[in-house]
C-alpha cells in the first residue's frame, strides 16, 4: 500500500479528474439546465462521499441524512433570516448543530448497542420525526416555504443568479471530504473503525472503545450534512420541512451501498455516474410520465445490488488493473506489479 | 379528560389490532426468513391501490376488496421472492437493504404512474357510522377492521400450528439445517412465507380503504408502524403481537388527542426507541 506517497498513479488520476471537474462548469456556462445538474450531482457526491466514513468504514448503515442536512439548512436560513448572519458563518453552525445532535442521538444509540437493522430504522424514522416536528413548529415557518431573503450583496447572502459559485464551493467541499476520508482512513479511528465493521466484540476485547469510535465517525459524517444543508438552503432559496427528505436520506445510503462499502472513491463514482443517469432520465422521460425515471432508475440500483453486490468500485478497479497488465505487458513484457487497494 | 383519554382507548384498540395484521406479516417475513424488508409499509401502500381500483372499477364496498386484491398481493410476493429475494438470502443485510430500498422506490414511482400523486380514496363505505354506548362512540369500520384482523391472525396462528406448511415454515424459522434434513424444500417454504406475508397487507389495505386514504408516500408510516410492532412484540407469539399492536394503536391515538394529529408519528417513534434502548428483544420476544 503506497497510498503514503504523494504523486502515486491514484493521486495523479484523481488530480486530473479535478482539474477536470473544475473546468467543465466554464464550457458549460450559459447553459442553466447543464449547472443545475452538474450541482445537483456535487451535492449528492459530497453526502455520499461523507456517508462512507459512518456506513462504509464504521459499518453502521446511517439514514438519517436528511435529518442532518435538514438542521444545517434550518440553521443557517434561519440565522440569515432573523439576524442576516452570512451563510458562511451559518452553514460552519448549522454543521455543529448537526454534529452536536448527532451526539445527542447516538450517544445512547450507541451506547446500548443499537446495531445493524434496528440501527438502519431508527435513524430512518429519524428523519420523519425531525420531518414532524419542524412542521408543527411554527416558529421556523411550519408548514409553510420561509424565503431567504435576496436584499443585501449576493456574495453576503450566499444567494447567486447563477449556479457557479455553488459549483465551486462544493467542489472544493468534496475534496475537503475525499481529504478528510483517506486520512481517517489510515489514522487510528480509521482502523478501528474498519476492524469494527468487521467484528465488534473481538474489537471491544482488544480495548478499542467502539462506542467512541463510532460516534466520532457519526459526528463527522453529520457535520458534513449540516455544511451542505446550509448551502442546500441557499441554493434553493428557501426553507421546508420537507428538507427532511427520507427518500433522499435512504438514497445516500444506497448510493454508498451500490458504489462499495468502505471505498473512497466508491460512493463518489456511483454519485456521480447514478445521479447523472437519474437526471438524464429524469430530463428524456419526466415530460410523459410522472415517476417513470424514478422507476427506471429504481430497477438499476436493484439489478447492481443483485449482481454487484460489492459495488461498483471493485468492478471499476479490476477493470482498471486489467488495463494497467495490458499496458504494462505492453511496455515490459510482462504483467506490471499491479498496485493493491 | 378521563371520557377523552377513554375514547382514545377504544379507539387505539381497534386500530392497534389492524396494525398487528399488518405487523404479522412482516413478522413472519423476517422470523422465518430472517429477511429485512425494507418495502414492507409500500406492499400495504399497494394493497390500498389495488383495493381503491378494484372498489371503483366494480363499485365494490372496500371490505370486500381483499377477495381480488389477496390472491393478486399473493402473486406479486411470489414474484417478489423469486426474482429479488431469493437471490439475496446468502448475502449481507446491506443487500437486501439495497435491494427492498430499490423495490420501495419502484414501488412508489410506480404509484405514482398509475394512480397519480394525488390522495385517493373510495366512497363510503356500508360499515361507517358509528355505535353509541353511554358517551363513548364506536366507529363501526374501525370495529369490523379490528374483527376482521383478529379472524385473520387466528387463521395465521390455526396454519402455523396445524398444517403441513406452517410448521414447516415454523421449523425453517428455527433451524434451516435440520428442516432441510427433514424434507422442507426451503426455497418453497420462504416463496409461501413471503407471499403469505405480502397477502396480509392486502386485507390490511381493503380494511384500512374502508376509512383512509392513500397516497404514494403512505407507505413510510406503516412500514414505521409494523417494524415499532414487531420490536414490541419480539418475535414467536402472536398474542403478544396483538398486544403491542394495540398499545401502539393507543399511543398513536393518544398522541393525537392529546398534543397534535401530526404528532402520531412521534408517540410510535418513542415506543420503538424506548423499546430498542431497554429491551432490544422485545416483550413477548423467545428468541
Amino acid at each position: 500500500m503506497n497510498s503514503k506517497r504523494l504523486l502515486n498513479q491514484r493521486n495523479l488520476l484523481m488530480l486530473a479528474a479535478l482539474i477536470l471537474a473544475a473546468l467543465v462548469p466554464l464550457a458549460f456556462r450559459s447553459d442553466q439546465y447543464a449547472m443545475i445538474l452538474m450541482t445537483t450531482v456535487l451535492i449528492y457526491a459530497v453526502l455520499a462521499t461523507a456517508w462512507n466514513i459512518i456506513g462504509g468504514m464504521a459499518g453502521q448503515l446511517d439514514l438519517a441524512m436528511g435529518a442532518y442536512l435538514g438542521l444545517g439548512a434550518f440553521t443557517a436560513g434561519t440565522l440569515l433570516i432573523r439576524w442576516s448572519i452570512t451563510p458562511w458563518i451559518g452553514m460552519f453552525l448549522g454543521g455543529l448543530v448537526s454534529m452536536l445532535f448527532a451526539m445527542l442521538i447516538g450517544f445512547p444509540l450507541f451506547g446500548f448497542k443499537i446495531k445493524e437493522l434496528w440501527y438502519a430504522l431508527t435513524s430512518s424514522a429519524l428523519v420523519t420525526v425531525m420531518q414532524v416536528i419542524f412542521l408543527m413548529w411554527n416558529g421556523v415557518g411550519g408548514p409553510t416555504e420561509v424565503y431567504l431573503p435576496t436584499r443585501i450583496s449576493p456574495l453576503y447572502s450566499l444567494r447567486f443568479n447563477t449556479y457557479m459559485p455553488y459549483y465551486y464551493i462544493l467542489l472544493v467541499l468534496l475534496v475537503v471530504v475525499i481529504i478528510f476520508n483517506n486520512r481517517i482512513r489510515y489514522s487510528k479511528l480509521g482502523y478501528s473503525l474498519l476492524a469494527l465493521g468487521e467484528d465488534e466484540d473481538a474489537v471491544e476485547v482488544l480495548g478499542v472503545n467502539s462506542q467512541a469510535s463510532k460516534l466520532k465517525a457519526l459526528m463527522i459524517y453529520a457535520f458534513v450534512c449540516g455544511i451542505v444543508g446550509g448551502l442546500y438552503a441557499c441554493i434553493y432559496g428557501y426553507l421546508h420541512p420537507s428538507f427532511f427528505s427520507t427518500n433522499m436520506s435512504t438514497e445516500i445510503a444506497i448510493l454508498g451501498i451500490v458504489g462499495g462499502l468502505g471505498i473512497t472513491y466508491g460512493p463518489l463514482l456511483a454519485a456521480v455516474l447514478l445521479v447523472s443517469f437519474r437526471e438524464y432520465l429524469r430530463a428524456s422521460l419526466g415530460g410523459g410520465m410522472e415517476g417513470l425515471y424514478l422507476a427506471v432508475y429504481a430497477v438499476i440500483l436493484i439489478l447492481i445490488a443483485l449482481f454487484q453486490p460489492r459495488g461498483l468500485a471493485p468492478l471499476v478497479n479490476s477493470g482498471y488493473r486489467k488495463l494497467q497488465t495490458f499496458f504494462g505487458e505492453l511496455r515490459h513484457g510482462k504483467p506490471a506489479d499491479v498496485e493493491s487497494h | 379528560m378521563i371520557e377523552t383519554a377513554t375514547q382514545s382507548v377504544i379507539t387505539g384498540t381497534m386500530m392497534g389490532i389492524i396494525y398487528a395484521l399488518i405487523a404479522l406479516g412482516l413478522s413472519i417475513i423476517f422470523g422465518v426468513m430472517n429477511v429485512v424488508n425494507f418495502a414492507h409499509g409500500d406492499f400495504v401502500m399497494l394493497a390500498m391501490y389495488l383495493s381503491f381500483t378494484v372498489g371503483t372499477l366494480f363499485a365494490w364496498d372496500a371490505v370486500i376488496t381483499p377477495v381480488i386484491t389477496v390472491p393478486l398481493l399473493f402473486v406479486f410476493g411470489l414474484i417478489t421472492y423469486y426474482l429479488l429475494i431469493d437471490r439475496t438470502l446468502r448475502q449481507m443485510y446491506v443487500v437486501q437493504l439495497a435491494v427492498t430500498v430499490g423495490l420501495q422506490i419502484l414501488m412508489r414511482s410506480a404509484a405514482l404512474i398509475i394512480w397519480q400523486a394525488q390522495p385517493r380514496a373510495l366512497q363510503y363505505s356500508f360499515i361507517q357510522g358509528n355505535i353509541e354506548i353511554g358517551p363513548y362512540s364506536i366507529l363501526t369500520s374501525r370495529l369490523v377492521g379490528a374483527v376482521v384482523s383478529l379472524i385473520f391472525i387466528g387463521g395465521i396462528a390455526y396454519f402455523l400450528n396445524k398444517t403441513w406448511s406452517g410448521k414447516a415454515m415454523r421449523a425453517a424459522s428455527d433451524d434451516l439445517d435440520v428442516a432441510s434434513l427433514m424434507g422442507v424444500n426451503y426455497h418453497r417454504t420462504y416463496a409461501l412465507t413471503f407471499a403469505i406475508g405480502a397477502a396480509l397487507t392486502a386485507v390490511a389495505g381493503g380494511l384500512l380503504m374502508s376509512f383512509q386514504q392513500t397516497d404514494p408516500q403512505g407507505g413510510v408510516r406503516f412500514g414505521l408502524l409494523s417494524w415499532c410492532v414487531l420490536a414490541l412484540a419480539g418475535l414467536g407469539s402472536l398474542p403478544g403481537l396483538i398486544v403491542s399492536g394495540i398499545i401502539v394503536g393507543i399511543a398513536e391515538t393518544f398522541a393525537i388527542s392529546f398534543i397534535d394529529p401530526r404528532a402520531r408519528l412521534l408517540a410510535v417513534y418513542a415506543i420503538f426507541i424506548l423499546v430498542l434502548w431497554l429491551r432490544p428483544r422485545g416483550l413477548f420476544g423467545r428468541k
